[in-house]
């Protein structure tokens, strides 16, 4: 391993993983377009754009992270990338693109969030990112502003709440909110690590400061009735806890509390009882609200164990497939091995951001890391829990492969700042 | 290339090709990801955050191991595969996009059909008109009625052996067809019948007596089977609601005819005197009495009442007076007795499929202790509530020789006798009865002379509005081919709002060949 670390410099090695995917995602792309080609003979150029930008745009990335000295987890940017080409395979493939030209914005998220990419690894890396604790509570204003502005501007929809052209901005306030925590968790890292027998014991004061900063925002959240971001947003508070503390009573009593508050929402919520009822038995109302869970289930079925091909699946006979659900349409076309490597890919993107967490050198940095990296995976748990009826649905999309451009741009973000964090010379 | 690739899919290669292309990607994601797995990782630091990479690593691995339950091992799932004998459209084959197959009637006439290309898509030549049999089959409000019964074979979708679970997708599969689903139903009388009902809220059923077989099966007002949205939102007319076979209203005189063959089955063709007054069964009991006394009153005469009556004539006047007194005489055992061979207090199955039934509301009717409770029951109100499909049943086995037969929805469905109502030596005399009816009471407008209309009217007192009215009728006498039953919600006196329906129908059915004409197979 260390002899081959030194042949392959990590821009290299990312540009290795980047070719496999490539030929991956072109398989992918040709089946589509085969399907689509025996339907209507006419080639959908325009619907190509974004994954010719894919395949052009980031080899120009990555030679930006080479001219900038770029040394990180190649293994990280690898996975990234696979997962962004599958999803806009799947997206081109549900017809996320079909207007073309005509429909600007539902091209430009890829290009948007690549850029986002290289911004976020020039702002993190080579410990560049010590200069952002300053911005915590900036950060934190931001998060409760867009939060503010959501809750006066949006409007309802499935439950949650839009801004118009169903953007949903409450994306930012995701990394808003752990740029906050890692700040001002960083600051207090002696308070938040005393224990006791293994609880965690903060000082009064401290936790007091902590409850108040943080009720805001989940008050707002409340007001939004989002319950996906507050469940998501509090399991993110969770891991930094426990990322600063290193003590493992802040996951158990986090653990609790999230069970305890997710079986207590549905008394509060109906929306929230709901969605509680059709996990625990789609079957009483199969029509109605368990059609979208059973039609997932049953795509899945459908899919068996190689799925029905790219193309070749009816993933259109469940509802909002190509956000929410659109883990099922996976599912049923590449079938249950192709979802078990899709999902050991997140596993190794996660792991490795948490390990680049680990030799982080700042504490404020290792908690961005930790809290970055545990966002996008409590996402994905999350997500890919609630298509498969293992939890319930929270509402939350998977993060690279969902119809969504604020999501793309966000997550793809999020993922520049961690390969940059896990630059650290 | 892209004429190569064109060439490649139509020339009868293109599901080989696909298959191709999908093992490659498989391979091609299997080795990007093992690469990526294995890719050079940065120096682990001092601080080591293991639990959290098991924990998420851990967390992934138990969903994808439960999504294996459903997504390899589905078929273990009881409920699971009903649903998707049910309402999952896609086939097994490779080929995708199976067309799922028509709804015909019984001459073979389209009531719904796919429509190309759009895999939701249907087309219902009868709209609204047959809305509440056939259902519909929605992408957002999903599946109903026919179209969710036969569902199996409309989209030929099954769930395969265990055998080939794991090789599925990687292998061909043949390509599937969904089947043609014939109904009993004849699509000019569905249509003509709906006309008749003219908006109004109601329901008619027509039906063969003999094997059951619906020929028409209306509720109204219906709705737009490809847009049911706002039908299920008016509550005001609620037309999403299927009155013949969910719909339960007091059956009034059309009971009459229950009555009537429970006592001539028991040997009691008593006369009865029939005072205006009327008849009160016991101390605390209302009188029951004719409409005729509350016509005259409104007139500011009092009635002199029928004086004695036969049965026939007092079947002839549809005389409440007579009928209180018969019920009573009858005897609550006898009375509970047939209520339970009718069935009325159990659905009535009329669509018996592979996968499924369609069935009819349970009617409802009290277990009778007392005589004087039967004073009410016996003129059909009271407690007593059966759906519209129920009566025409008991109507038709009257016209059959006592025995009720199960309606149908589906062509092959056997011919099932559901029990004897009546003897046949009753159900003659019925048959007379009921021709006396049309010939001089209160059924007169119904008499068209060469097909010998036999039938009961009903006006059943309704909560919150005029009375609910029914006609039941079938023809000819001597051998009843055909059975019309209409409801018509508040529509005052049956002979004035329910019987013009029927009548015209019954027209309508002759010229169609139904009435004079034996029901072929059916003996």
């Amino acid at each position: 391993m260390s002899r081959k670390r030194q042949v392959l410099a990590p821009v290299g090695a990312s540009a290795g993983l980047f070719l496999l995917s490539v030929l991956a995602v072109l398989c992918a792309c040709a089946s589509v377009l085969g399907v689509k080609l025996s339907n209507a003979p006419v080639l959908p150029w325009e619907q190509l754009i974004p994954l010719g930008v894919y395949v052009a745009g980031v080899p120009l990335a990555l030679l930006w992270l080479k001219l900038i000295g770029w040394k990180g987890d190649a293994g990280l940017v690898g996975a990234v990338f696979l997962l962004c080409g599958m999803g806009l395979v799947v997206q081109f493939r549900m017809g996320s693109f079909s207007q073309g030209l005509s429909a600007p914005l539902a091209l430009a998220p890829f290009p948007l969030g690549l850029a986002a990419f290289v911004v976020g690894v020039s702002l993190t890396g080579k410990g560049r990112g010590t200069w952002l604790a300053g911005a915590g509570w900036l950060a934190y204003l931001a998060a409760l502003g867009v939060l503010a502005a959501m809750l006066v501007l949006g409007r309802s929809y499935r439950g949650g709440m839009y801004m118009p052209g169903n953007m949903n901005p409450s994306e930012i306030v995701k990394p808003l909110l752990v740029f906050f925590l890692a700040a001002y968790l960083s600051r207090r890292q002696k308070a938040f690590s005393e224990t006791q027998n293994g609880m965690p014991v903060p000082p009064l004061l401290a936790l007091l400061g902590l409850v108040l900063l943080w009720g805001v925002p989940m008050l707002l959240t409340i007001a939004l009735k989002d319950l996906g971001l507050m469940v998501l947003l509090n399991a993110i508070l969770i891991v930094m806890l426990f990322a600063i503390a290193r003590s493992t009573g802040y996951l158990a009593i986090g653990l609790a509390a999230v069970t305890a508050a997710g079986f207590g929402v549905q008394f509060i919520s109906s929306h929230a009882q709901a969605r509680f009822d059709v996990w625990l038995n789609p079957f009483t109302d199969p029509t109605g609200k368990g059609w979208q869970i059973l039609q997932a289930l049953s795509a899945m079925y459908s899919g068996g164990l190689w799925g029905a091909g790219l193309g070749s699946g009816v993933p259109q006979a469940v509802p909002i497939v190509t956000s929410d659900f659109v883990y099922a349409a996976v599912a049923e076309e590449i079938g249950l091995i192709g979802c078990g490597l899709l999902l050991m890919v997140y596993a190794v993107l996660f792991s490795r951001g948490f390990r680049a967490a680990g030799a982080a050198r700042t504490p404020f940095e290792r908690l961005l890391c930790v809290g970055l990296t545990g966002s996008l995976a409590v996402q994905t748990i999350l997500n890919v829990a609630g298509v498969t009826k293992a939890l319930p649905m929270t509402g939350i999309t998977l993060p690279l492969i969902s119809h969504g451009g604020s999501s793309l741009i966000t997550t793809l973000f999020v993922a520049g700042l961690i390969a940059g964090l896990s630059d650290r010379k | 290339m892209l004429e190569r690739l064109m060439e490649l899919l139509n020339g009868g290669q293109g599901p080989e090709f696909l298959r191709a292309l999908k093992i490659i990607f498989l391979a091609f994601l299997s080795l990007a990801a093992l690469a990526i797995l294995f890719a050079p990782a940065v120096k682990p630091g001092k601080v080591n955050y293991w639990l959290l990479r098991v924990i998420v690593t851990g967390s992934l691995l138990a969903i994808l191991l439960y999504q294996a339950t459903w997504q390899l091992l589905g078929f273990s799932k009881p409920e699971f595969v009903r649903f998707m004998r049910r309402y999952n459209k896609r086939p097994n084959a490779a080929e995708m996009q199976v067309a799922r197959g028509p709804i015909l009637d019984r001459r073979g006439m389209v009531l719904a059909a796919p429509v190309a290309g759009d895999l939701w898509g249907r087309r219902y030549p009868l709209g609204e008109a047959a809305v509440h049999p056939l259902g519909y089959y929605h992408s957002k409000f999903g599946i109903t009625a026919v179209e969710r019964v036969c569902d199996p074979a409309l989209s030929g979708f099954a769930p395969e052996s265990r055998e080939d679970l794991l090789g599925k997708g990687l292998f061909a599969s043949r390509a599937e067809e969904g089947a043609a689903v014939t109904l009993t139903l004849d699509a000019r009388l569905q249509q003509k019948a709906y006309e008749l009902l003219d908006g109004r809220k109601g329901a008619v059923v027509i039906m063969r007596p003999r094997s059951g077989a619906l020929l028409a099966l209306v509720s109204s007002p219906g709705f737009d089977p490809l847009n049911p949205g706002p039908a299920i939102l008016d509550e005001e007319n609620s037309p999403a609601f299927n009155r013949v076979v969910q719909g339960r209203y007091p059956p009034g005189s059309t009971f009459k005819i229950l009555i009537a063959g429970l006592a001539l089955d028991r040997g009691l063709a008593p006369v009865y005197s029939c005072p205006g007054m009327g008849y009160i069964a016991g101390p605390s009991t209302p009188p029951i009495r004719d409409s005729e006394y509350y016509a005259w009153e409104r007139k500011g005469e009092v009635w002199p009442g029928w004086g004695r009556l036969t049965l026939k004539e007092a079947m002839t006047h549809s005389s409440n007076v007579y009928f209180a007194q018969l019920g009573v005489a009858c005897g609550p055992a006898a009375f509970n007795a047939i209520m339970v061979r009718a069935r009325i207090n159990e659905p009535l199955v009329y669509l018996k499929g592979a996968s499924g039934e369609l069935q009819s509301t349970r009617g409802n009717v009290p277990e009778i202790s007392k005589k004087r409770t039967l004073a009410q029951l016996a003129i059909g109100q009271g407690e007593v509530l059966v759906t519209p499909l129920h009566v025409a049943c008991f109507t038709a086995a009257a016209a059959a020789g006592g025995v009720m037969y199960r309606p149908r929805l589906v062509k092959d469905e056997p011919v099932e006798a559901l029990a004897e109502l009546f003897t046949p030596k009753t159900a003659e005399q019925l048959k007379a009865m009921l021709r006396e009816v049309v010939v001089s009471g209160t059924g007169k407008a119904a008499n068209v002379p060469e097909l010998e209309v036999c039938g009961k009217t009903g006006t059943a007192q309704a909560p919150g509005g005029e009375d609910h009215a029914w006609f039941t009728c079938f023809a000819p006498r001597r051998h009843p081919n055909i059975v019309v039953t209409v409801l018509v919600e508040h529509g005052g006196y049956g002979a004035k709002s329910a019987l013009p329906v029927a009548r015209a129908l019954i027209e309508e059915a002759d010229l169609l060949g139904y009435v004079r004409r034996p029901e072929e197979g059916v003996k």
